[in-house]
């Protein structure tokens, strides 16, 4: 069925969502003055003053050095541990091997929040607060399962006479795993990967709770609506532009594969 | 290349929690002589499949040992057992090409890249591939796919074996039959050994010099396609093997020689009257034929093949088929029919008994 005016509907609920981003653009590109004066959908004072703050003054661009440090490593970690799990679970059968993949999941029903507190005294207690490295190990709580079962989709679609005929061909396990089943599942780890930078990314509770100078994200940053020079509106606003950044730009190199995803079920 | 031996294989694979195992192979004897052309015929989950598997190794049979000549291998990891396998379903690894994916054996075994290309070239030339060999072999349509999947079976030539699972099931049918002459004709060239696993008798018999029908789990009978058809040495082997598969009918034994319906048969190979057990007589259809004097039947149904009529008849409640020639003439009045003598068998709870098992 086609009709003239088709593009109507998607074409509002498009501008509808972007509303609200165009808004935090706008305002980025305004003196805080003007933002407080009254609402302009254009800015009368076109100023780029906010961007320059934020790419000099250290307490701002330290912020995203240090999400993008520990999402990072999150993500490395997330992907190299959930590798061999997920082939475990994809290729063999053990004792309770459904349960414990269920149970995997379940970790993600718990609210950041319940291991906030935990979670703080642990890292304190070992000398871990506020490093990179504790957001990270926080986030792979929530980051292994949700990476396991995505893989394990994937994983679960090649079949295992891959595995077999590169034992065949003289392949060792691995090399095979290496070297073929690896680029294989590439698609698979893409889309695994693209899920814990989305998550680490966002995620601020854990992250402010585990860090105070050194690791401080970005988001926690954001939260300070206020300094010694009053309101900074305009700064909050360039903040937030270009925190969309690095999720625009990560979303485009796997936008192909997240619809693989869906269709396995496991995204 | 190598002769493989079976010393009392079995496997078992784990069972489900609280019941006994299930053994898909039992009992397995058997030799596979250097440079045969087997098959390996049966049913569907009759163990086909994890009989080839403990010979690539990819399995370890839970009792039993496996030799190649003389050396045991029973526990040798597969990448040194020297086997190429080709599976149901094509498997190729999509990041490569299609020469990448003929070369990937070879290579691995350390050959040098001229003689590499030279293998390749040769058998994607008999594969009717050497238009795609610099295309994505993950781009190619699933025989396309199957092709690379037999071609790096096929490419060395320092195998011990090559077992092919039912190789040719995704292929189309006019290609299936071309594909099956090449393989053939490659086994007369290389005279290396090749074990084919099908389900599909035809396919069997004309691939195989020697067929292996496997029935739940067992070796029941290892023959050529002649010996198949002549002597079933079990009852399986005379359903699954021939079209319409073999009569067998419930007798009785007077002095050796079978009565059916209180009607005494002829058969050259009477047995001692000592026999426990259910007893039957068997003969195919081939092997039935209208006569002026004999068995008495009603006709309950005929077929016409084209070359050949399927009749159907009954004696008492007794299905017989038999197989008659498309120009003769079906009797109407009181037909009567005869088994012939010389292919008329009995069978003991299932197991071919009497004289002439070993002509």
């Amino acid at each position: 069925m086609t009709h003239p005016r088709k593009w109507l509907i998607p074409t509002l609920y498009i501008l509808f969502l972007m509303l609200p981003i165009y808004g935090l653009l706008a305002m980025s590109f305004k003196t805080t003055g003007e933002i407080l004066g009254g609402f302009s959908f254009f800015p009368q004072q076109f100023t780029l003053a906010n961007y320059k703050v934020i790419f000099t003054d250290p307490t701002w661009y330290n912020g995203y050095i240090n999400s993008i440090i520990y999402v990072v490593i999150n993500t490395v970690i997330s992907v190299s541990v959930a590798l061999p799990a997920a082939y475990a679970f994809s290729r063999y059968r053990f004792l309770g091997d459904k349960h414990l993949f269920f149970w995997l999941l379940t970790n993600r029903m718990a609210p950041p929040a319940v291991f906030a507190l935990p979670f703080f005294q642990l890292y304190s207690a070992i000398g871990l607060f506020d490093t990179h490295i504790a957001v990270a190990l926080a986030h792979c709580l929530f980051n292994i399962p949700l990476t396991v079962w995505i893989l394990e989709g994937f994983m679960s679609g090649i079949p295992k006479e891959l595995d077999e005929t590169a034992y065949l061909d003289g392949y060792s396990f691995p090399r095979f795993f290496i070297r073929i089943f690896i680029p294989t599942i590439a698609a698979g780890i893409g889309v695994a990967m693209f899920f814990c930078f989305m998550y680490s990314w966002v995620e601020l509770l854990l992250a402010k709770t585990l860090t105070s100078v050194d690791a401080k994200p970005i988001a926690a940053t954001m939260t300070r609506t206020a300094s010694s020079s009053g309101y900074e509106l305009g700064l909050l606003a360039a903040a937030g532009s270009l925190t969309i950044l690095p999720g625009a730009v990560v979303i485009y190199f796997v936008r192909n594969y997240i619809a693989k995803g869906f269709a396995l079920g496991r995204v | 290349m190598a002769e493989i031996r079976f010393k009392n294989v079995q496997h078992a694979y784990p069972p489900p929690k609280g019941q006994k195992p299930v053994y898909a192979l039992k009992e397995v004897n058997q030799i596979w002589e250097d440079g045969g052309a087997y098959a390996l015929l049966g049913p569907s989950g009759c163990g086909k499949t994890t009989l080839l598997n403990t010979i690539s190794g990819l399995l370890t049979p839970s009792e039993g040992e496996i030799y190649f000549d003389d050396q045991e291998v029973t526990h040798l990891p597969t990448s040194d057992r020297r086997i190429a396998q080709v599976f149901q379903f094509p498997v190729v690894y999509d990041t490569m090409t299609v020469f990448d994916n003929l070369a990937f054996p070879l290579r691995n075994r350390g050959m040098d890249e001229t003689a590499v290309k030279q293998r390749v070239a040769q058998i994607a030339e008999m594969l009717d591939l050497t238009a795609n060999l610099n295309k994505r072999a993950s781009g190619l349509t699933a025989d396309g796919k199957q092709k690379i999947s037999l071609g790096r079976g096929l490419v060395r030539s320092d195998v011990n074996a090559i077992l092919f699972d039912e190789p040719l099931t995704v292929i189309d049918p006019h290609l299936k039959w071309q594909l099956r002459s090449k393989l053939k004709e490659l086994h007369q060239q290389t005279g290396v050994t090749m074990i084919y696993v099908t389900h599909d008798q035809v396919e069997a018999l004309t691939f195989a010099d020697k067929v292996v029908v496997m029935y739940d789990g067992a070796v029941v009978q290892v023959g050529t396609p002649v010996e198949l058809f002549n002597r079933p040495k079990h009852k399986f082997v005379g359903y699954f093997i021939g079209s319409p598969g073999m009569n067998f009918l419930p007798c009785k034994l007077d002095r050796g020689q079978p009565v059916f319906h209180n009607n005494l048969l002829n058969t050259s190979y009477p047995v001692g009257n000592d026999l426990s057990g259910r007893t039957e007589v068997g003969v195919r259809p081939e092997f039935v034929e209208f006569t002026d004097d004999g068995i008495p039947v009603v006709i309950d149904k005929i077929e016409d093949l084209g070359r050949y009529q399927v009749v159907t008849v009954k004696h008492e409640s007794e299905v017989i088929k038999m197989v008659v020639d498309e120009d003769q003439q079906i009797p109407t009045d009181n037909p009567k029919i005869q088994f012939n003598p010389d292919m008329t068998r009995i069978y003991c709870d299932d197991w071919l008994v009497g004289g002439g098992q070993n002509e």
